[in-house]
């Protein structure tokens, strides 16, 4: 998808001094270059939104903009593969501006996080900007990571995903809303990540060592949702989106408003969703709507450019319909609806409606950042947040119970992270940091059912330091971690009269990394990272014990388990010739001891309501190894194309078998047009940065998986083909973007295999989104 | 400067503080959903002796494994069934026959035996005059083993082909209950 391109834009900005005497005579010279070519870039669109005048750059990269008044301005370069960039700027004389263009693929992006000076980061990351938030909102956080290479979904129907990275997800995969580790109920792998995208600028999917600092998981991916610092624009200015989408009748409305005012500087956001049921290629997908409310406040305050203080205050909440026809009783039921080509329940009209089986989660934070430069090249940073998580879940009850959730528990967690970063002579840079992390779990007894998560208190620290080093064209990374973890955990017995059990623990983990990469030539890039990690088993692997409604099956913890070690090896190569050709490889291999997983027994567990099939935590010696490319090509000015490609192979080892529930195989492609010239329809009206974009979605079967190992063979391989269109009208002080697009062209019916409802009904087919974006 | 060394001391002691405070017990829920007893009476309708087939389930899904006592039916005799639900976790027991009862348009239960000679018809109806199956009429055959499996499903579909009848594959809905014995007619 043309969406997917992510582009950094880094200014350099020279002005000349020829101070002109009359007002209106000023001139505007640029040049525009590829940042990581350094070669000249033709046909780059640029804009002045006040006086609506704007040129393109010619063969050179240069472009010249003559008779500029006096003022304050707001200029908007764009170009294929790149996002719009504005940038506020006051003409006063002749001013020459030198542009340079990070114009490479997703995964080839250089350095993503906004510093004083470049971070060394030698692993590739994967970063969503804010123009695909703002056209792909009407999906949840996870959706925004579906197209990127090497991520992968499991999902709970259409409205609950979780995002998958090289493998992991739940337990090893961290999420961070704006800095602080994202607590919840991340263990269930039908909850959502309870993040707005809307509030976010920027998703960063961190794969190399950099995600030591953050603590996530066993090697797994750590993902960023932040939002970016407010502009030091005294001006007002905001954004107000719409996206209607066919399937589900679905609208999304959003509003965001910003001023860096002389005291405090603010940002609000807002955002309201409803949906209504989705529809497959064939029928409706009963009880599958959704609604969502959010709202957040960002203040920053900063004292002589030394101390900062940035206080941010979020709530989320959803309510989510799962598809009726996936509710079963017990085994029988589930053969029978394995049979069924249509889901049982299913209506012959849509419907707004949200009935049981549904989900209805809160989440809220507030948090406060402090940072203090004693120089330049060093600072302090003190982060504290507190996080309520309430979630209840629905079942289909007797007696009017259906209003009473058969799953309510209430989190509260509160984050300490104290983080101090020097940057040395020589370009050595240290990081050094502690975090605190204390989660109170409670169960609500409304319930009236056992429950499947006992109550706890956890509480962790964890101490870490990297160090980096640049060395002429090798760049070098260390990071090293300790957590301490303890678990005070009451849980209740199975046995009549119920009893309270109580359980403590305290766990140690280490972790090592080890990153280096080479710069062959300006061009080409090698990059190696090895890492050690140990993570403790979590409370629902320890201590599940119950019926899991939402996936049918009786779980099992286990209070024998013991540390999961892992090893990672990822070995990565760019090449990026020209700026019409960028490739990027990476390669994976992580070996695990003592890898957690929850296992379908041979035993069916007998109970009034039949038999119900069971699963157990149990560890096993396992591998993955995975390789995901990306390439990024010009084919002629206006014509560019995008292929990605993920391999994955799970294998479990003590057992001589695949790993259950690994991504299958896929291949992305995309091509965009974009017109060179603006469409001029009136004196008044120009349609700018019109693109047309075609894109190809192939997920292979998931041939690496026994038959006995799942209910039924893994879904066949399918292909879903979308196109989009879009263009942006400006005026002096607005600009408004107009997309239409279509996922799922021709409507074929499929089914996922990380998509946990493929037992029950098929995915969703066409849906046509169409949005409006206003920008003032 | 001051004041927010002063908030992050202050923040600090509430984080030691917040970990030094013990978890309460949890409140143990009630369980008032729960079936842990079925209990299938059969009286011969010329008088005689009840035959009870129950299934008793007593620390629910998980622990022991579940009490099943069978029964031995006369051949060629008419009996009169009637089903009752038990919460026996409670003490005394809470009867859940008069829940489905009261809900008896969103419940309907299902008997399937693979005893030739053996069959079950339905004695009784909700408001809109659909079988629930709480009131049944068994009638036996010649001699013979099998068994006889007893279903309840929440929110079926009875207005479905076959499912008034005591046909169970169109009816949907969800599994409350399934329960098999072993019998015996001699």
């Amino acid at each position: 998808m043309w969406n997917k391109i992510f582009v950094h834009i880094f200014l350099w900005l020279f002005i000349s001094i020829n101070v002109n005497g009359q007002d209106c005579e000023y001139s505007v010279k640029g040049y525009v270059f590829d940042e990581t070519s350094q070669s000249a870039l033709a046909y780059v669109n640029v804009f002045i939104q006040e006086t609506q005048t704007g040129t393109t750059t010619d063969d050179g990269g240069k472009f010249i903009l003559n008779n500029v008044c006096a003022g304050h301005y707001h200029f908007i370069i764009s170009h294929i593969g790149c996002e719009d960039e504005k940038f506020h700027f006051d003409i006063f004389k002749d001013t020459i501006i030198n542009i340079g263009l990070s114009h490479t693929p997703t995964s080839l992006g250089t350095v993503i996080i906004a510093g004083k000076k470049n971070d060394f980061y030698n692993q590739a990351n994967l970063y969503v900007k804010r123009n695909i938030i703002e056209d792909n909102s009407n999906h949840n956080l996870s959706g925004l990571l579906e197209n990127e290479t090497g991520v992968h979904l499991i999902k709970n129907g259409s409205g609950i995903s979780k995002p998958v990275v090289q493998g992991l997800y739940g337990n090893r995969l961290a999420i961070l809303n704006n800095g602080v580790l994202q607590s919840g109920q991340q263990w269930g792998n039908d909850h959502s990540p309870e993040i707005d995208p809307f509030s976010s600028d920027k998703i960063t999917v961190l794969k190399g060592a950099s995600a030591i600092e953050y603590g996530g998981g066993n090697l797994g991916s750590v993902i960023l949702s932040e939002p970016k610092r407010i502009e030091r624009e005294p001006h007002l200015h905001g954004q107000v989106n719409y996206i209607f989408d066919s399937n589900g009748r679905g609208h999304t409305l959003n509003s965001r408003i910003e001023k860096y005012g002389s005291k405090l500087a603010w940002r609000i956001n807002g955002t309201l969703k409803k949906s209504g049921d989705k529809k497959s290629a064939d029928y409706f997908l009963n009880n599958t709507g959704a609604e969502e409310a959010n709202f957040s406040v960002q203040l920053e305050k900063s004292w002589n450019e030394k101390f900062f203080l940035d206080v941010y205050g979020s709530t989320f909440n959803t309510r989510l319909g799962i598809l009726r026809g996936s509710h079963i009783g017990n085994l029988t039921d589930l053969e029978q609806a394995l049979t069924n080509d249509v889901p049982f329940f299913t209506e012959p009209d849509f419907s707004y409606q949200i009935e049981a089986p549904k989900q209805q989660v809160s989440h809220h934070l507030l948090k406060t950042k402090s940072k203090y430069f004693f120089t330049d090249n060093n600072f302090l940073e003190f982060v504290i947040a507190g996080q309520i998580n309430d979630r209840k879940e629905f079942d289909v009850r007797r007696s009017g119970r259906t209003d009473i959730p058969s799953l309510s528990l209430s989190q509260y967690s509160l984050n300490l992270n104290l983080k101090y970063e020097h940057l040395f002579d020589k370009e050595w840079k240290l990081k050094v940091g502690n975090q605190h992390i204390v989660t109170d779990n409670t169960n609500n007894p409304e319930t009236g059912i056992l429950p499947l998560i006992p109550d706890y208190l956890s509480y962790k620290n964890g101490l870490f330091s990297t160090l980096s080093k640049k060395m002429n064209r090798t760049y070098f990374n260390i990071g090293l971690r300790y957590d301490y973890e303890q678990q005070t955990v009451l849980t209740i017995s199975n046995s009549v009269p119920r009893e309270i059990i109580r359980f403590e623990n305290t766990f140690n983990n280490f972790n090592g990394l080890l990153g280096i990469k080479y710069e062959i030539s300006t061009a080409q890039s090698i990059g190696w990272n090895i890492g050690y990690a140990m993570r403790n088993p979590a409370i629902n692997e320890l201590y599940s014990n119950g019926l899991h409604q939402g996936v049918s099956g009786i779980e099992e913890g286990d209070i024998g388990l013991k540390i999961e070690k892992a090893i990672k090896n990822t070995i990565e190569y760019k090449w990026v010739p020209s700026s019409n050709f960028a490739i990027n490889v990476l390669a994976y291999h992580q070996l695990f001891n003592d890898y957690i997983f929850l296992n379908p027994q041979d035993e069916i567990r007998l109970t009034i309501r039949g038999a119900f099939p069971v699963f157990k935590y149990e560890q096993t010696d396992a591998n993955i190894f995975g390789v995901d490319v990306s390439s990024q090509f010009t084919i002629s000015d206006s014509f560019l194309g995008l292929i990605k490609y993920s391999y994955l192979r799970g294998t479990d080892v003590t057992n001589d078998q695949p790993l259950i529930f690994m991504p299958p195989n896929s291949l992305f492609g995309s091509l965009t047009y974009r017109a060179h010239k603006s469409i001029r329809l009136s004196s008044k009206w120009n349609l700018e940065d019109v693109e047309v974009e075609i894109s190809n979605r192939l997920v292979f079967e998931q041939t690496n998986i026994f038959a006995e190992q799942d209910f039924i063979a893994p879904p066949n391989t399918y292909n879903l083909v979308g196109l989009k269109l879009s263009t942006n009208l400006l005026f002096p002080h607005t600009k408004l973007r107009l997309f239409l697009k279509a996922d799922n062209l021709f409507n074929i019916s499929y089914r996922d295999y990380l998509n946990r409802q493929r037992y029950f009904a098929d995915d969703i087919g066409i849906s046509i989104t169409s949005g409006i974006n206003i920008k003032f | 400067m001051k004041n927010s060394k002063y908030i992050l001391g202050l923040l600090f002691i509430l984080g030691i503080a917040f970990t030094a405070c013990d978890k309460d017990d949890p409140v143990i829920p009630e369980e008032p959903e729960l079936i842990t007893t079925l209990n299938y009476y059969l009286t011969p309708v010329d008088g005689g002796e009840s035959i009870i087939m129950s299934f008793q389930d007593l620390d629910g899904d998980g622990g022991n494994a579940p009490i099943i006592t069978s029964a031995t039916l006369a051949s060629n005799q008419m009996y009169n069934g009637r089903l009752e639900l038990l919460n026996e976790v409670d003490s005394p027991a809470e009867d859940i026959t008069e829940e489905i009862a009261e809900e008896d348009e969103d419940h309907q239960f299902f008997f399937q035996t693979d005893i030739s000679d053996l069959s079950i018809n339905y004695s009784d109806e909700d408001d809109n005059g659909n079988p629930v199956g709480l009131s049944t009429t068994l009638s036996t055959g010649a001699a013979g083993a099998g068994t006889i499996t007893i279903t309840l499903r929440h929110e079926p579909s009875k207005s479905e082909a076959g499912v008034s009848n005591g046909i169970i594959t169109n009816a949907g809905g969800e599994t409350d209950i399934e329960v098999t014995f072993s019998v015996n007619v001699e």
